[in-house]
């Protein structure tokens, strides 16, 4: 993982996280819309199930120690939905879904995580809302979820595409028998080279 | 459908059991009060300077849904306010209006009047002369003209023209009105006219009067005059005697010629009883 990925990953959780408890939270009240969430998710959808397991975890754990309920709640939730959502987000990018399908499918993800987080919660004890409540919030999360997305699908495609931040790797094109391979095109050194190896 | 490789299952696993411990060292002890402290204070300050930013913005958002709301409330307390305002002039002049009908009442019963309240309801020129009020009772209420009109303290004026329902009352600062009076501390006999905004003017019946600066006059039996008499007209405001030997009485009325609103027109007091003579008791005088 290269150092821009980190920055770039603590800014946009941080910004995610402030965004959230200064005008998501507010002006949703007291429908408990996660930004953070489905931040998660998207980030799977197009980084895969690896990245949005540990993405989930950091960002959910982060997000538990600025709350008052316990530590881990939302890592474990969000790790979840991390995983999931990379792997069923697989199909989504596979076929390239527009923003619209990958939003609608980040949506639902997202909603299911704040609902998981709200039944542990519930049997941990603390004081959230019926599980009639929490299931009923389910689908106005799903929609604001939704708009949301529409925002930040195209944001988040678009940085983790960055040459700058993409992970390392060949990019090599293999053209006929083992033996006798031509390289159309491939990154030597930071340069681009083609040519037979032999 | 994607896959986690080996090494990311077992970091997942990892995560998860990581979790899962967080939440039982942090649910039976608070192990991450610290952590808990350290990461709410550091969000906290960047809360405040991000609310800064985009405080202005979800406050106006989360106006909107107000906006009808508020609009209505104002509307609702301004019809509120303007109604309390309108009790409390009301209730101010209703004291008024009480303060008014207690002086008539006072008034009548001294004098053995009767006396019909009545409310101006016109004011400015009127019949042909310059300062006249028009009252809401008429010859319904058996208003006649030439009824003296009083404010239950002083002389008003007199009943010019009546009609069913209304009145038109000549003011004694008309200059067309002239009020027979007499001074209270001499018993001179005086006509004032009225000169319009400066009041009114008195010409003695005899210039060897004795009329001083500061004496009251009331109405009293001079000329044609149809007022009741004995009700304060005004007061000796200046004596000016000119070369030619006559004299001049400026006066200034008892009753505000401006501004009224209750007065009462004295109706004709029938006498019911016979008066009785005076006679001698014991040297002195008594009511046979």
């Amino acid at each position: 993982m290269t150092f821009s990925r980190i920055a770039l990953a603590l800014a946009g959780v941080l910004t995610v996280l402030l965004v959230q408890a200064t005008l998501i939270s507010p002006l949703t009240f007291p429908v408990p819309v996660s930004l953070p969430a489905l931040l998660v998710v998207i980030v799977a959808i197009y980084a895969g199930p690896g990245v949005g397991v540990g993405f989930g975890f950091a960002v959910g754990l982060v997000a538990d120690l600025g709350s008052a309920h316990p530590a881990g709640v939302q890592a474990l939730c969000w790790l979840g939905a991390g995983l999931l959502a990379g792997r069923v987000g697989g199909l989504a990018v596979g076929r390239r879904y527009g923003t619209r399908a990958v939003a609608g499918l980040a949506a639902v993800l997202a909603a299911g995580s704040s609902l998981s987080v709200t039944l542990i919660l519930a049997v941990l004890g603390y004081p959230v809302p019926s599980v009639t409540s929490a299931v009923a919030w389910t689908v106005p999360i799903a929609l604001t979820d939704a708009l949301l997305g529409l925002l930040l699908v195209p944001l988040i495609r678009k940085l983790l595409r960055a040459y700058s931040i993409r992970p390392p790797r060949a990019d090599a094109v293999l053209l006929g028998r083992p033996a006798d391979v031509f390289i159309r095109s491939a990154s030597v050194d930071g340069q681009r080279r083609s040519g037979a190896l032999r | 459908m994607r896959s986690l490789t080996r090494r990311q299952q077992i970091a997942a696993a990892a995560l998860s059991v990581l979790a899962l411990l967080f939440i039982t060292l942090d649910f039976t002890g608070g192990a991450f009060s610290g952590a808990r402290g350290g990461t709410t204070g550091a969000l906290g300050s960047l809360y405040r300077g991000t609310d800064a930013i985009v405080g202005p913005a979800r406050r106006f958002v989360q106006g909107i849904p107000d906006v009808g709301r508020d609009r209505t409330e104002l509307a609702r307390l301004q019809q509120d306010n303007a109604r309390l305002r309108a009790q409390l002039t009301d209730q101010a002049a209703d004291a008024s209006t009480a303060q008014q009908l207690k002086g008539l009442q006072l008034q009548a019963d001294s004098a053995g009047w009767q006396t019909m309240p009545t409310r101006v309801v016109a004011t400015g020129p009127g019949a042909g002369f310059q300062w006249t009020v028009t009252v809401d009772v008429g010859s319904r209420e058996h208003i006649t003209a030439g009824q003296t009109v009083t404010d239950g303290a002083a002389l008003i004026g007199r009943v010019l023209r009546v009609y069913p329902t209304t009145s038109v009352v000549l003011l004694v600062a008309d200059k067309n009105s002239a009020v027979g009076v007499r001074d209270t501390r001499s018993g001179e006999l005086l006509l004032a006219k009225g000169t319009g905004v400066t009041g009114m003017l008195a010409t003695p019946l005899d210039n060897q009067l004795d009329v001083r600066k500061g004496d009251q006059l009331v109405t009293g039996p001079v000329g044609q005059s149809t007022y009741v008499a004995g009700i304060a007209v005004g007061t000796v405001t200046s004596v000016t005697t000119t070369a030619g030997g006559s004299v001049t009485v400026s006066v200034r009325p008892a009753a505000a010629q401006t501004g009224l609103n209750l007065i009462g027109v004295v109706l004709q007091q029938p006498r019911t009883t016979a008066r009785a003579p005076l006679t001698s008791v014991g040297g002195t005088l008594g009511a046979g």
